[in-house]
Formats: C-alpha cells, structure tokens, sequence
C-alpha cells in the first residue's frame, strides 16, 4: 500500500512538468513584444518594452525559459499576476480556499442526495419512488449549468431575495479583512466559527448555496445513475442471498452488505466529481460572481495574464493527481481485496 | 419435545411459477415429502428440473420473478409459504439454514470471515460480541479451519472455495439448526475436496441430529450422504424411496437411466450408456408423461396422460409400469 502511494507520488512531478510545459509552449506562440506588453502598465513606457524583454530573457529559446520558470516555482515564487494585481501565489492562497469550500459542501450534497435516493431507487425499482427518482436524475443531466444558475439566480435571488449571489456582503468583507479576525484554516465557514461569528458564518453559507445547488445538480444526476445500478447489481449477487438466508433484517442486507460492496464505484464518481469540481467551478463562479479560484482563472485566461494561466493550470494539476490518490486511499478502506493485496 | 418420527418439515402440494411476459411458467407441479427428524433427504434433477427453486422457496429466498403460486411448506406445524416476514426471519439461519452452490460468491467480499460468522450469532441471539466472536473460532475449528482465531480477521478471497464452504457450514450450523437446506454444496469445487465437505456434512449432521435436504445433480453425491432420495425431473417427483432400495432397485426408467450413466468404478467400460434426448422446456411439457420422449419402455398410455405416484412398500413411483405392482 505505501509502496503503491510512493509510486503515485512519483507521478506528481510528471503530471506537472507535462501539463505545464504544453501551455508554456502555447504561451511561446505570443510574440516577445505581446509578453512583454503584459508587463508595461503606462502606455507611456511603451518604449521600455525592448529593456522588459531583455530583462525577463523573453526571446531565449523554450527550454530555457521554461527552465528558469521552473526554477522559479521549486523556490515557491509562480510569478505576478497583473489580473489579479497580485502574486499568483498569493492569489491562490486566497481564492482557492473558497472553491475547496464551495466544492466541498457541493460533494456533501451530491453524495448524501445522490446515495440517498439512488438506494431507494435500486430498492422499490420500477415503483413510483424510483420513477420520481429517475426522473429528477434525467431531468438534472439534461439542464445545463448555465441555464440552470441563471434561473436559480432570477428566482432566490431576484424575486424571493433569499440567497444573494457570489461576493461577500460589506460587512463579511470589512470583519474578514480587518484586524481582529484571525486566519486560522482559510476556509471562512470554519474559520468564522472559529473566530466565533455567527454573522459571517451564515453570510458565507448563504453565499454558497445557489452556486453549490447549481452545480449539485448534473453530478447529483450522474451520482443517482450509478449508485442505483450498482445497487441493484450488488442485490442481484449470491452473497445478499446468503445475507438474507441467515436472518439478517432488510436494513443489514441492504445496507450492511450490499450497501458497502455498490458504495465502491460512488467513491471513484465522487472523488472525481470533487476534483472537477475544484479545477472547473468556473461557469458558475462566474455566474455567481463568487471569489474563487475558477474566476481566477478565467480572468488570467481573458486578459492573458500568463503567469496567472500557468499557476492556476499547476495548481490543477497538483490537485488531479492529489485527488486520484485520495480516492485510492479511500477505496482501500472499504474494499479489503485492494487494501491486502 | 420432538418425537423421534414427526416430521420436522413437511412439503405438501408445493407449486413454485416464474411470471414471464407471457403469463405463469410453472416449473414445479406439486411437490410433495416429509422430512422427520435426523434424516437426510437427497433431492436428484437435473438442470432445469426444480431442485434449486424448491430449495429456496424452503427460506422464501426464491427471485423476485419466481413465486409459490400453491401449496404448503410446513415446519413444525407452521407454514412457511405464507409466514410472516419477521416471523420468517427468526427461522432464517436460526431453525432452518442453508448453503449453497458458489461458496467464494455466497460469501460477502469486503466483510471479515468474523464478522459475517458474528452477526448470524448476533441476529439470533442475545449475546456480547467477544462472546460471538468465542463462538466463531469454535465454529471454524469444528468444521476444520485451523489458525481460526487468526482467520476470523481474513477475507473470502483468501480463502480457497472448500475453505469458504467449511466457512459457510460453519455459519449454517451456528445455532444448531433443525433443518439444513444445502444446494449443490459440492458443484463447484474439486473433486477432492468434494469428498472432503460431503464428510464433514454427514459427521456435522450425524453429531447434532439435525435433518437435511440435500440437492444435487449427481446421484454419486447422493449415495454417501441420504437417508431417502426424491429424484425429480420436469418439475415432477419421479420417484421417492429410501436410498439403500433405490440404489439397489430403481424402480422408474429415469432412475435406471441415471444409475446407468454412473462411471462403474470396479469394472472399466469403452463407452458409458446416457439417456438420450433432453428434458422438457418447462411450460413446453409433452401432455402424458414428461419423460415419455427418452424413455425406453414407453408405451402408448404413457404418451397420453401423465401417470400418479403410485405407493409400494414405503416407495413412490411415477411411472405405469407401477400401475397395480
């Protein structure tokens, strides 16, 4: 088993380099002087973009630039990012923490919701409960994120006035940012409790909700799918028989033994759900004007901010491979064939 | 108290239908037996001819597609066709269990040996789960596994297709059933270890005195193991009889047909005799006697209509040639 995390971990770096290196190679195809162009702020000093480019070495060859990037990231400096006016660095240090969060409150429903009614869709199948069940689910994969963010937005936002939409209220962002509130974890749903305010705390939360309902939905469709055909296959096998035949009651057959053989392929779902969910929140973040890291991106991409583009893919990156590892570890917990072998 | 000739279970009329698109598939048409206490009952059939259906409508473990549409499973006195669930359950496992075919398949891939071993215990009686687990390793010693206490903490895949049938014997007997049920216990393993598990089935019963019903294709298994034997073919019992006068004098022409195509092991033969033909596609049966087709003394009564189980000396046979005997 540690042998097999190592080995993963020795992916790492290759994944990185590999991805990293494609979109630096693309970035090669703007010319020196665009590059340079990024950098120069004032129009005015236009004619200091020939100094930029000897400065920053922008017509060495690939390799060699891509190198001293490189260089630079191992000694944890990714570059400035004009979009965001700050260190890329610094940037996803305070934007990623509010996609973790977003994404994670998103994977709690779609897990709870999704086992939930997949189970019971496996269990009364073909009765009304799994027909409702396989509606929502086929209704859910066929609305896409942005129409259904949209209405969402129209609805809880516009008319009822429930939800507001992404960006903290002034007063979240004076008390975030002022003195007295400590950064403990840089998720501000744990840290404001923490910090024992309950007033940023449901701000936050009532932040989140539209964009994690938005995007709850087509991984909440996909998550009913398969929770519900691997349920009924895992009822279909001897061992549920065997279960049943031994006086087990119906809760223990279905849950306890079945239940922990079908859970197997929603921890792969889920897990890469999550890690979608962390690299590609961007519609909805920009629906929703929500601070984090998929905005980020999207911004460093509209305004070519190359150094924002290469820490944002990086940080995906790292996250990919961090992600699939999680999910193996997990699986090792439920499955014992994979955990002894 | 039992007395020693009541029945422990008694199958009376027993009908069991697939519901197809086509309507009902019957594919078991009445069967009937007792089954007293500490005898074993070998049910023989080939594929297709209702063994393993009625075993599982014994525990109402049948498919969701199958169901009894008539009849009766008593055990002491209480019929099991139409039983409660919750009262259903507390029989499950506990008065009546059941092994069966795929020992490595029966058996559940990502729990413990232990703990699928302690929750039988637990389900049926009150008791601490150390004292379950004492329970266990007793158990897996008594049908042969060594190193239990350290096994209990294993998986099925580590464990050999015997080893996981001794593992589910174990569980079967946990609570000193009245009645075990095995379906085809020894089909898919070795030949040896078939030996094997057919020993420790026969000396497990023998020490508790339960009473067993024990299903297979292969009246070789039978032999070693059954008290009476019920052949049945088509969904129909063919012939019942004490398996000591059935081995030595079959009296129906399938029965013969079978022992027959038995390897000799005394003598050696170029080619061994088989019944030619096939059996009847249930819900395609012929109109008289199911086995009239293959069978070699087939007369025109036979093709007309079906013959009864006609008694004689303790013996049931379905065949006219019994007529009057």
């Amino acid at each position: 088993m540690i042998h097999y995390i190592v080995r993963r971990l020795l992916m790492l770096p290759l994944v990185v380099l590999g991805v990293t290196f494609l979109l630096f190679f693309l970035t090669q195809r703007l010319s020196p002087e665009m590059r340079a162009s990024l950098y120069v702020k004032d129009p005015r000093q236009m004619g200091s973009l020939e100094e930029v480019i000897r400065q920053y070495g922008l017509r060495d060859n690939v390799f060699k630039q891509y190198g001293r990037w490189l260089g630079n990231v191992v000694k944890g400096d990714l570059g400035y990012s004009p979009s965001a006016n700050m260190p890329v660095s610094q940037a996803i240090k305070e934007y990623l923490p509010a996609t973790i969060q977003l994404a994670f409150v998103t994977i709690l429903f779609v897990v709870f919701f999704g086992v939930w009614f997949g189970c019971g869709s496996a269990i009364h199948k073909d009765e009304w409960k799994d027909i409702v069940a396989r509606l929502i689910s086929v209704g859910g994969f066929s609305l896409p994120i942005f129409v259904l963010g949209l209405l969402l937005l129209m609805i809880f936002y516009g008319q009822l006035g429930w939800f507001a939409p992404g960006g903290y209220s002034v007063y979240t962002d004076m008390i975030i940012h002022g003195g007295a509130f400590k950064t403990y974890t840089g998720f501000l749903l744990i840290d404001s409790l923490l910090n024992g305010n309950l007033r940023v705390f449901w701000d936050v939360l009532n932040h989140l909700v539209l964009p994690a309902v938005t995007l709850c939905i087509g991984s909440f469709a996909l998550m009913v799918r398969v929770m519900r055909s691997s349920m009924l296959e895992e009822l279909n096998k001897d061992y549920v028989r065997t279960a049943r035949a031994k006086g087990l009651s119906k809760w223990q057959v279905v849950y306890k033994h079945a239940g922990k053989n079908a859970i197997i392929p929603v921890i792969t779902l889920a897990s890469i759900q999550f890690i979608r969910l962390l690299g590609g929140t961007v519609i909805v973040e920009t629906i929703f004007d929500y601070p984090g890291i998929g905005r980020f991106g999207v911004i460093a991409a509209q305004q070519l901010d190359i150094a924002g583009i290469l820490g944002f893919s990086l940080m995906v990156a790292v996250l990919f491979v961090l992600g699939n590892l999680l999910s193996d570890i997990l699986y090792t917990a439920v499955d014992p064939r994979i955990r002894l072998e | 108290m039992t007395q020693p000739d009541e029945p422990i279970l008694e199958v009376r009329n027993l009908k069991i239908a697939f519901s197809t698109e086509d309507g009902l598939l019957p594919v078991l048409h009445g069967l009937s037996y007792t089954l007293p206490k500490g005898r074993v009952l070998g049910v023989v059939g080939e594929s297709g001819s209702g063994k393993t259906v009625h075993a599982l409508s014994i525990l109402r473990l049948l498919p969701p597609t199958a169901r009894i549409t008539e009849g009766e499973i008593r055990y002491r006195g209480r019929n099991l066709a139409t039983l409660g669930r919750a009262e259903l359950r507390k029989i499950r496992g506990n008065k009546i269990s059941m092994i069966f075919q795929d020992p490595a398949a029966s058996l559940n891939p990502v729990l413990a040996i232990g703990e699928q071993l302690t929750e039988t215990l637990l389900a049926h009686r009150k008791m601490s789960k150390s004292a379950a687990r004492e329970k266990a390793v007793k158990l897996l010693e008594k049908v042969g596994i060594a190193d239990a206490e350290k096994r209990l903490h294993e998986y099925p895949f580590q464990f050999s297709g015997g080893m996981c049938q001794r593992v589910m014997i174990a569980m079967a007997l946990a609570l000193e059933p009245d009645v075990l049920v095995a379906d085809e216990p020894t089909t898919a393993l070795d030949v040896t270890v078939q030996a094997q598990i057919l020993k420790l089935i026969k000396q497990l019963q023998q020490q508790s005195g339960m009473s067993a019903v024990f299903i297979t294709h292969n009246l070789a298994v039978v032999a070693g193991i059954a008290d009476d034997v019920l052949v049945l073919y088509a969904g129909l019992c063919m012939e019942y009889a004490p398996a000591s006068q059935l081995f030595e004098r079959p009296l129906h022409p399938y029965t013969q047909g079978l022992l027959n195509s038995l390897a000799p092991v005394h003598r050696k033969v170029e080619v061994l005799p088989v019944i030619t033909g096939h059996p009847p596609v249930p819900g395609a049966l012929p109109a008289g006697c199911p086995f009239a087709p293959r069978c070699p003394f087939v007369f025109e009564k036979c093709r007309r209509e079906c013959p009864p189980l006609f008694e004689e000396n303790g013996r049931r046979t379905r065949c006219w040639l019994r007529e009057g005997k």
